[in-house]
């Protein structure tokens, strides 16, 4: 064991502009050993994935490698196109951060897994048919004879990544690059891989490089950091080290900012007032397919904001819980139910009443940059909203639009900026000012903090809880990431296919999570912290596959087909929300009736 | 398969339909006078009246239209006001003129610019890319006809190496009968070799000239597309795992043909009607010089006729080329 995969010698990756050259990676010296996980951190635009591929002798078109790279006693700069072919994809393995758009659009599934068997197998096409058959029927897919002829348009997400993961694994390679492999996924899945991935590192010495920006991923999993700057590396010590000690100054930004956090308290339960502000009741919507299936996104829906408190929205893709923030602000219109807004039914206004009236309910969604038009400037990206609302004056207009860009933290220069030229915090910043801008009461958050990197992420969660406490704002925050919402909302509920399972104050649900899948959903997530690692945990309940999709649910609870404390009854009674404490509520008989196995997983 | 194209077809027909009925009555609103075009501004009221009813203008517009619908269900298309002789046969000898010059000068086009497009994706900033944005520019800012000229100009008078432009055969070849109506495949099926070679010979400088043209834009879109496609993650994920490198290309090449092709085919509907400076610089009767006489002349008929064949044409040219797209790009077909 630990002898030397990969060692690089002034790695660079460059690439031609209109203006120049542009160099990614600057001069890198790596090693990599085997059995080794090496995480790779840096922030967006640091050259973290020129230098992944730079590991394979690779650059994004039209960019050039230079330097040197050792694998295994090869120099991979100077060898042959041909016996580089041989080692890419066998000898080197690759997950990309974007499972769809790796594979050809125009070529079926079943044809693309075959074509990479052959490329480095002696095998026919009916025999690279068969291994694609069994590759996919190994990731858990449903009828892979018939799946194979699925193109990749037709694959989730999720069920692509499963199957270029696997890819990449049965071909045993000495070294596995994996450029974030998880961004895509739920919290869930990306534990059942991680963990898989670290025992194949453990077991056949695999050595594996992690592209990451999620420091919880580097404490669990790694034994090594390296840290990328503007290309260069400024940072390679063991996880321990890095953790205990970090010399650069990002590592030491990045790591005092996830200190803080670790610290902060779970957001306090006095603040905000007991009055109503928004309450969904019994809130339903399905869509009817082609095919003439009906999806449930939202079934049974009933929750209430208070004013000045903030509620948590959380649950795997797929869940339903953007669905519910449509509903609120009526970019969807619900089939059932009422959305009170204090003692209005907002369901009952006409659609003009309503356009008025949607000056008081505004939205952040969870792409900063796709949510601005690209040629308006930030000035009038933010006070668009204060033409259609108000009758301002111009001068009034520039006054308020000043007030918002303090009010984000942005500084006045921005005002005449387009949106290419803001980092993704700052769009982000420019959103959130556009949907104050009218004074709203309440907020739709829809993942706002999902695209952006870690700095600006933290950076955010503080700004919302600023913003809560000086302008008494109350929002709905819909989010996977469970330790911002356990900082930031003072409430939660956690949606699991169309349904609340669980609900109450965050405090509460945290420490004492009753329902099995808020239990597994709390025990997928990975603490910064390298001495308390998830692999050296035992781990209770958890659950199976992934979320199934939400055309013909079951009849019964709609996880006992992934629960593992499922038994007939489960299957056969429709659950209902109940009460377990005044404020705590629960989609579960066995919780209910205090019968589930297993300690409380978090304490 | 065979839905779409049922579907396909029968909206073409439809089309096909709303497009005759639009242009028969649009251009009977234009504020044009057809009689007096004919008989001069300066005749007679009696002379202008029987001219008028002649062309059946004295009838109320509705019924006009009645006897052209009439007429174009029999596969009639009425006569032409200044020739006399029925707008179906000029058409007939018209149109493949015009088809065969600007096939051939696609395909020429094609069969260049998409290597060539190709070449300088894979080398950008090298010499060929350096050179062909060169002649983008240049080709593309200046007008066909001008170079036209130029060619004729060059081939013809300095270097001897093309015939004179006086249409599709020397003067002293007797042209073989109208089958198609195009000269390279009359010649041939008749056997007639002698005016097959004059064919090509009358044919090549022309087509030569289309392709010069029409080559900037396919170049620049094949250069474009194929960028995006070698820059793109499936690209890139072929290669880390090792696939080779002649079946890397093949997939890159599929994926970016298609907004080729289709520029391709709209450049073609737009040059169905619009190379008639082309065949004007090199006297050949084609649709273009065909639809502006119509115009110019007023004569109704005409024009009602060439609208509708080049909005048939077009429409088969688009369904085909939908068609490819569909073989091509799986995504298509939903």
């Amino acid at each position: 064991m630990n002898e030397r995969i990969l060692a690089t010698k002034g790695l660079t990756v460059t690439y031609p502009t209109v203006q120049g050259s542009f160099t990614a990676v600057n001069g890198v010296n790596l090693e990599l050993n085997s059995g080794e996980i090496v995480g790779l951190i840096g922030e967006s635009g640091s050259g973290k994935t020129s230098l992944a591929l730079g590991l394979l002798a690779l650059a994004r078109y039209p960019g050039r490698v230079s330097g040197s790279i050792d694998f295994m006693g090869q120099e991979l700069l100077t060898l042959p196109e041909e016996k580089l072919r041989e080692i890419r994809g066998r000898s080197i393995g690759l997950i990309t951060q974007k499972p769809r758009q790796s594979l050809n659009p125009f070529q079926n599934v079943g044809t693309q897994i075959g074509r990479v068997y052959r490329a480095h197998v002696d095998a026919s096409k009916a025999q690279a048919q068969d291994h694609a058959i069994e590759l996919l029927e190994n990731v858990g897919i449903n009828d892979p004879q018939r799946r194979i002829k699925a193109y990749p348009h037709e694959l989730s997400g999720g069920m692509a990544q499963r199957a270029l993961i696997s890819m990449a694994l049965s071909a045993q390679p000495q070294l596995l690059v994996a450029d974030e492999p998880t961004s895509g996924l739920d919290v869930t899945i990306q534990a059942q891989f991680l963990d898989r991935m670290w025992q194949r590192a453990e077991e056949t010495g695999t050595a594996v490089l992690l592209v990451t920006q999620d420091l919880g991923i580097v404490a669990n999993y790694c034994d090594r950091v390296l840290v990328l700057e503007n290309g260069k590396l400024v940072e390679d010590a063991p996880t321990r080290e890095f953790f205990a000690n970090p010399t650069d100054a990002y590592s030491k930004k990045v790591l005092s900012l996830a200190g803080e956090r670790a610290q902060a308290e779970t957001a306090s339960q006095e603040a905000g007032s007991q009055t109503p502000l928004i309450r969904l009741e019994g809130l339903r919507k399905t869509f009817k397919l082609d095919d003439g299936k009906v999806l449930s996104a939202v079934s049974d829906v009933s929750l209430t904001v208070m004013q000045g408190r903030s509620l948590g929205l959380v649950g795997e893709s797929g869940s339903g819980k953007t669905t519910v923030g449509r509903l609120i602000l009526r970019l969807l219109e619900a089939d059932e139910g009422d959305i009170w807004f204090r003692d209005t039914d907002l369901t009952a206004m006409s659609t003009r009443e309503f356009r008025e009236f949607r000056s008081k309910i505004q939205v952040v969604f969870q792409d900063p940059f796709d949510s601005l038009n690209p040629r308006w400037s930030v000035e009038k990206a933010i006070s668009e909203p204060l033409d259609l609302h108000t009758k301002m004056s111009k001068a009034e207009k520039a006054q308020r639009v000043s007030e918002l860009l303090d009010q984000v933290g942005l500084s006045a220069d921005v005002r005449g900026s387009r949106p290419s030229g803001l980092s993704a915090g700052q769009q982000q910043r420019v959103c959130l000012a556009r949907a104050l801008s009218t004074e709203p009461d309440f907020l739709v958050l829809d993942e706002p903090t999902s695209a952006l990197p870690p700095v600006a992420r933290v950076e955010m969660i503080a700004l919302l809880k600023d913003l809560r406490e000086r302008l008494g704002l109350s929002f709905i925050f819909i989010s996977h990431d469970l330790s911002t919402v356990r900082e930031l909302c003072q409430d939660v509920a956690v949606m699991y296919l169309s349904q609340i399972v669980e609900m109450g104050p965050t405090s509460k649900v945290f420490a004492h999570p009753e329902h099995p899948y808020t239990r597994a959903l709390l025990d997928s997530v990975l603490f910064h912290d390298p001495l308390d690692r998830r692999v050296d945990r035992e781990h209770l309940g958890a659950l199976e596959g992934e979320i199934p999709s939400p055309i013909d649910l079951p009849k019964g609870c709609y996880l006992a087909g992934r629960c593992p404390f499922a038994e007939d009854r489960c299957r056969e009674e429709p659950q209902l929300l109940q009460i377990t404490e005044p404020d705590h509520l629960v989609r579960c008989w066995k919780s209910v009736e205090g019968i589930l196995s297993g300690a409380s997983v978090v304490g | 398969m065979g839905r779409y194209v049922l579907k396909r077809v029968g909206i073409g027909l439809l089309q096909a339909i709303g497009i005759t009925v639009v242009v028969f009555f649009v251009i009977r609103a234009l504020p044009a006078d057809p009689v007096a075009r004919l008989v001069g501004f300066n005749s007679s009221p009696e002379v202008y009246a029987q001219a008028q009813a002649s062309l059946g203008l004295d009838a109320s517009v509705w019924s006009q239209f009645t006897t052209y619908v009439s007429g174009l269900v029999r596969g009639d298309l009425g006569v032409s006001w200044v020739t006399g002789s029925s707008i179906l046969g000029e058409l007939r000898s018209a149109l493949p003129i015009t088809l065969q010059l600007i096939t051939l000068a696609f395909a020429l086009a094609l069969l260049v610019s998409v290597p060539v497009g190709i070449a300088t994706a894979k080398r950008p900033g090298g010499k060929l890319d350096k050179t062909v944005f060169g002649y983008g520019l240049f080709a593309g800012a200046q007008p066909e006809f001008w170079w036209g000229l130029l060619f004729i100009f060059f081939f013809y008078y300095t270097l001897g190496i093309a015939p004179a432009p006086l249409g599709q055969y020397a003067p002293g070849v007797t042209p073989p009968p109208e089958i198609t109506g195009m000269s390279l495949v009359d010649s041939l099926i008749t056997g007639n070799i002698a005016a097959f070679t004059d064919a090509a010979w009358h044919l090549w400088l022309p087509v030569m000239t289309l392709a010069f043209i029409v080559s900037g834009p396919i170049i620049k879109m094949t250069r474009q597309s194929m960028s995006r496609v070698l820059g793109s993650e499936f690209i890139l994920y072929q290669q880390a795992s090792g696939i080779p490198a002649n079946k890397v290309a093949r997939s890159t090449i599929r994926a970016s043909l298609p907004p080729v092709l289709t520029l391709a085919g709209i450049l073609f509907g737009f040059l169905l009607g619009g190379a008639v400076l082309i065949e004007q610089v090199f006297a050949f009767n084609g649709l273009g010089s065909y639809s502006v006489r119509a115009v110019l002349n007023l004569d109704y008929p005409a024009i009602q006729g060439t609208v509708l064949i080049i909005t048939i044409v077009s429409l088969g040219v688009y369904l085909v080329l939908d068609l490819l797209l569909a073989v091509i790009d799986p995504r298509v077909k939903n």
